[in-house]
């Protein structure tokens, strides 16, 4: 039942973009795109899609962390399945606040790079089911 | 009280963990002012502002919230739990931490304990921000310049870093769950702590004198200060919508349309409206604006000394600047201490 399924990934980086948009499309997703987490939001708002893959460093490198809290205080939004894929914990070596301490809403957490296979795998797996449980005390798996 | 500091360049990534604790709320730009809102981004967030439009006293004590409802099915159901959602105040100065340090002692800490404030009260993380005084702080004067309760946090700015005091053990924890965002303090921070409050001392323009005045109040009872300051008040209660300390409040029952069905509303009042000491029977004990405005000034300066000990007033200037007839509540206390002349244009502002 994926062909029906929209996905929206919010990145600022395009080349990341066109590589995923392409994973999934041959995977019978529809995808829909945008490059800051204001853009994002107000699509999401709109499409209402069934998974958002969302970037964290854009234009700040907080930006979506503070996009994700807003989507979450949205009733339309609050259950949606969120992959947050950022290589922040890299890049960031002083934030080591891990996602299992209950402050980040997403479904899962998952470094970039990542895994082309794994992250299919796990798009099957938050969009077949119906509500995929989001919780703040342990908000996905991470990965180091 | 444990001491840490935190780089500014990784406060964006402290706040980014603060929803743990509950929905964040910040100073942002709203218009030309400042007000406590969720920031969509972290430059939305203003470290360094004035002051906001209304106090942080809008979270604990809402200008209209509905107490509990009622049908003649259920009887009555109270709305308590919606009241007790986790939220967290970051960047609140150090006069308006003291204001809600005023309410507490209103409404969760009397003989009488306010339910909504106090469960409000109890599930606000406070995260205070030191701020530099302008022409209309006079906090100094009210000796709300600085607290030592009612917050989790408070950041004082030390140059490349703020200086954090942990003020209770939910602001430990809020330390701990953020990693190694902290750090100990040096020395040199610790000097550097000193000097910057010695100087944000030295910055207020106003110092207001309040030795006597509930004494000199019960003097000048008659002054005709009161009656100047009833031709210029417009009665329109700015001064104290934007009051932190200001609780007054209006109790009405809102009917559906099924018979017995409503909820009860809890709303800001202000004793500068002409209904607020009007009574049944029509007889209305303020009727004009000067008994009106005087009433203020005595319930904050005089009636709050007698009941708790200190004036209500913790001199964060929002009346001054919101008051649209521009009238001053630093020159009106040094025109009724007899340190200006009275006169028709003593109680206004002169900026």
């Amino acid at each position: 039942m994926s062909e029906s399924k929209t996905v929206l990934i919010i990145d600022d980086d395009r080349d990341f973009v066109t590589a995923i948009e392409s994973l999934l499309q041959c995977s019978g997703y529809q995808v829909r795109s945008a490059f800051s987490g204001r853009e994002g939001l107000h699509l999401a708002r709109t499409l209402r899609p069934d998974l958002i893959l969302l970037d964290v460093m854009m234009t700040e490198r907080t930006e979506g962390f503070f996009m994700l809290q807003e989507a979450r205080r949205i009733p339309e939004l609050s259950q949606t399945p969120v992959i947050v894929i950022s290589s922040i914990y890299a890049d960031q070596p002083i934030f080591r606040v891990s996602p299992e301490a209950g402050w980040l809403p997403a479904n899962l957490f998952l470094p970039k790079p990542v895994d082309p296979a794994r992250l299919l795998a796990e798009v099957r797996r938050l969009t077949e089911v119906a509500c995929p449980e989001i919780s703040h005390a342990t908000a996905g798996r991470s990965e180091s | 009280m444990k001491i840490l500091k935190i780089p500014k360049q990784n406060l964006d990534l402290f706040v980014a963990v603060l929803p743990a604790f509950g929905e964040v709320y910040a100073p942002v730009r709203r218009g030309k002012g400042f007000a406590f809102d969720r920031p969509a981004l972290w430059s939305d967030v203003q470290m360094s502002y004035p002051r906001t439009i209304l106090p942080p006293k809008k979270f604990l004590l809402p200008p209209r919230e509905a107490t509990f409802a009622f049908n003649p099915r259920e009887g009555y159901r109270d709305l308590l739990e919606e009241a007790a959602k986790p939220i967290v105040l970051f960047g609140v100065h150090a006069y308006d931490i003291f204001g809600l340090n005023i309410l507490d002692r209103v409404f969760s800490q009397g003989k009488y304990v306010d339910p909504y404030y106090a469960a409000r009260r109890r599930n606000t993380a406070i995260v205070g921000v030191a701020f530099e005084p302008d022409d209309k702080h006079f906090a100094y004067s009210m000796n709300a310049d600085f607290v030592d309760s009612g917050f989790d946090l408070f950041l004082s700015d030390i140059g490349e870093d703020y200086l954090v005091l942990v003020g209770t053990s939910r602001g430990d924890d809020m330390v701990l769950m953020s990693g190694c965002l902290l750090r100990e303090p040096t020395e040199a921070d610790f000097a550097e702590y000193k000097r910057r409050s010695s100087l944000r001392r030295s910055a207020y323009r106003i110092r207001l004198e309040l030795g006597e005045l509930p004494e000199i109040l019960e003097m000048e009872y008659h002054s005709k200060v009161w009656e100047e300051m009833g031709e210029r008040c417009l009665s329109c209660g700015s001064c104290s919508a934007v009051c932190p300390t200001c609780y007054c409040f209006d109790i009405n029952d809102e009917l559906e349309l099924a018979p017995g069905t409503g909820s009860r509303i809890r709303s800001w009042d202000s004793c500068l409206f002409k209904t607020h000491a009007l009574v049944a029977g029509g007889e209305n004990f303020r009727s004009s604006r000067a008994s009106r405005i005087k009433f203020r000034y005595y319930h904050k300066q005089r009636g709050f000394v007698a009941e708790y000990g200190r004036p209500s007033c913790v001199g964060c200037g929002r009346c001054a600047t919101t008051c649209p007839a521009k009238i001053d509540i630093v020159t009106v206390i040094e025109t009724i201490r007899g340190e200006r002349n009275e006169s028709s244009s003593s109680v206004t502002a002169t900026a």
